[in-house]
């Protein structure tokens, strides 16, 4: 006979029978825990011809496992999906403001118990602190254990999360949204944050726990354990958050950039300098320690050995006579026969020019020599000089008179 | 400038293209000097980069290859390492490679048709060429990379950064 009232015995059954089914729309649900009427009939449909003991929507609905919502899709009872988190391990994350509003309740709770004089009434807050302080610490634990669970997904399972972009933006997003609010919810030295509304409470119940009425020290010894308690569990949870998970998604983020930055190098090699420079590591140089603009000097310098022979062209030029001049013998009598000479250099290049019009140099000497001649004797003027411009160079000279020796 | 008496070996090594990196009891010299980020920019154009842990020459009319060259090997052998689930960070910081294990690790990626055509493509020769710079430190058969790698991960976060804020204007 159908029992009329709903016993936990009903509910406990309809899970251990049906627990496939319950499993499937849980994993399907979250995390609203929404499913369209369609996609429910079908997974129904599915289970009843897998499995002998059939259910219906109507059954599901008698265990208040769910109820239809206006719109015609099915809402899982939030018990249901309370208990089958903790069941399945699979906690869905709730939004630090969620958590946030739970904790104010708290400070406000224990606002009302400093103020509160009637016992009763006491014991009833003190006993509501205690719970939302329980309700608060499992809240925390599962929003850890998921985090925990999902950073591990992400960091390990890379076929999944092959789209580095979205690797970067899911441990972008999990630190910014979770890990930052949780870690103020929980910082221990800030006067607005749970940790630090945990520890006046510890404080206060400790004092009452010995100053209060004896009936009421009891109470104030549990709301001083659950303190107690509560700040070791939460130090536990800070733990993972800022020495595990916070430096794990740190850590996927900053190697997800990397493997960013390394794809758009491979994938746009061609473009290499187009987005973020290259390391100017410098070539390896010679040993000898010298600037490179020497070595562009050097190179200059060292170019004009390094020449290939120029071509030569000879231009035919007009023959011309070779003018012979007198030997030396003959200059030597014109010497003599001029008598005594006050300039001797003057005379050497007038003698020349009797027989050309191109006195050289060596021409010039050869005549000059005869002051060598031992016959021959000359006096210096070494305070006067002139200059006599010849072919192929300009002698500066002195005034030199000479005689024959004889004379 | 007053020079130390390891000034010659610090400036051959340096002009070489060799990093020098703690705890060589050269870096410190550099490491304390004001002098030398002058020295080295007035007497041969090179900047002088004083990192954390290492020291090394740029310039900024360099067109040396083989540093794309290497960039493109770190960045492929840490793409094989991240899809073989190894973390690759921690192996490249920290980790030791088979030199014959790593260059079959790079054969097999659809990738080494890049690699091919770089000086890579000889890898034994290209892990001698970096372990004289000291980026590489390789021994029996083995090589690891030394600290100054990190010059290469920041050269791919700031390429990711910019490419982002590139594609974010577009």
């Amino acid at each position: 006979m159908k029992n009329i009232r709903l016993s936990g015995k009903n509910i406990l059954n309809f899970l251990q029978n049906h627990y496939d089914f319950v499993k499937s729309v849980f994993h399907h649900s979250k995390p609203e825990f929404i499913v369209a009427s369609d996609v429910f009939d079908k997974f129904i449909a599915d289970y009843n011809e897998q499995n002998e003991a059939h259910i219906s929507v109507s059954k599901l609905i008698q265990v208040k496992f769910c109820r239809q919502l206006p719109t015609g899709d099915y809402k899982i009872n939030i018990h249901y999906t309370n208990f089958l988190q903790f069941v399945f391990d699979d906690f869905t994350l709730d939004l630090p403001d969620t958590l946030k509003n739970r904790y104010q309740t708290i400070f406000q709770l224990f606002i009302d118990l400093k103020a509160e004089s009637n016992e009763l009434k006491i014991n009833a807050l003190i006993q509501n602190i205690i719970s939302v302080i329980e309700k608060f610490l499992y809240d925390i634990h599962r929003q850890t254990q998921r985090l925990l669970s999902d950073t591990e997904a992400l960091k390990a399972n890379v076929e999944e999360y092959t789209n580095l972009t979205k690797r970067l933006e899911k441990a972008v997003f999990w630190i910014d949204e979770y890990i930052e609010p949780l870690n103020r919810i929980l910082e221990k030295e800030h006067p607005q944050s749970f940790y630090y509304e945990l520890t006046r409470i510890q404080a206060y119940a400790s004092e009452k726990r010995y100053t209060a009425k004896h009936a009421q020290q009891r109470i104030y010894e549990k709301l001083y354990a659950s303190a107690v308690n509560a700040r070791n569990e939460l130090d536990q949870n800070l733990q993972y958050l800022t020495r595990e998970l916070k430096p794990l998604l740190d850590r996927i983020k900053q190697d997800s950039i990397i493997l960013t930055g390394f794809y758009h190098l491979v994938e746009d090699i061609d473009n290499i300098n187009k987005y973020g420079a290259l390391p100017n590591l410098i070539k390896k140089s010679r040993d000898n320690v010298m600037f490179k603009g020497f070595q562009d000097n050097a190179n200059y310098f060292i170019d004009q050995f390094d020449y290939k022979t120029a071509e030569a062209y000879y231009q035919e030029t007009e023959d011309t006579m070779h003018e012979t001049l007198p030997d030396s013998l003959y200059f030597k009598e014109q010497l003599i026969k001029s008598n005594q000479i006050t300039d001797f250099y003057e005379w050497c290049f007038k003698i020349l020019s009797e027989h050309t019009d191109n006195i050289k140099l060596h021409d010039f000497f050869k005549v000059t020599n005869l002051l060598l001649e031992e016959d021959i004797i000359a006096e210096y003027n070494l305070n006067e000089r002139k200059t006599v411009e010849l072919q192929d160079a300009i002698v500066e000279i002195p005034i030199i008179s000479v005689y024959e020796v004889s004379k | 400038m007053k020079y130390p008496s390891e000034h010659q070996q610090i400036v051959n090594r340096l002009l070489k293209g060799k990093f020098i990196i703690y705890p060589d009891p050269l870096f410190n010299i550099i490491e304390k000097s004001e002098d030398y980020p002058d020295f080295f920019k007035y007497s041969f154009g090179y900047e002088l980069n004083v990192e954390a842990e290492f020291a090394y020459l740029s310039s900024e009319h360099t067109t040396e290859k083989g540093t794309r060259d290497f960039a493109l090997f770190l960045a492929i052998l840490c793409r094989e390492l991240d899809y073989s689930n190894e973390n690759f960070r921690e192996k490249v910081e920290f980790g030791e490679f088979d030199i014959n294990e790593t260059h079959n690790l790079l054969k097999q990626s659809s990738k080494w048709e890049i690699l091919q055509k770089t000086s890579v493509e000889d890898f034994e020769g290209f892990i001698k060429t970096w372990s004289n710079r000291n980026l590489l430190k390789s021994d029996k058969g083995r090589f690891k990379f030394t600290k100054a790698v990190k010059i290469f991960f920041n050269y791919a976060v700031n390429l990711a950064e910019e490419k982002l804020q590139a594609d974010k204007i577009q």
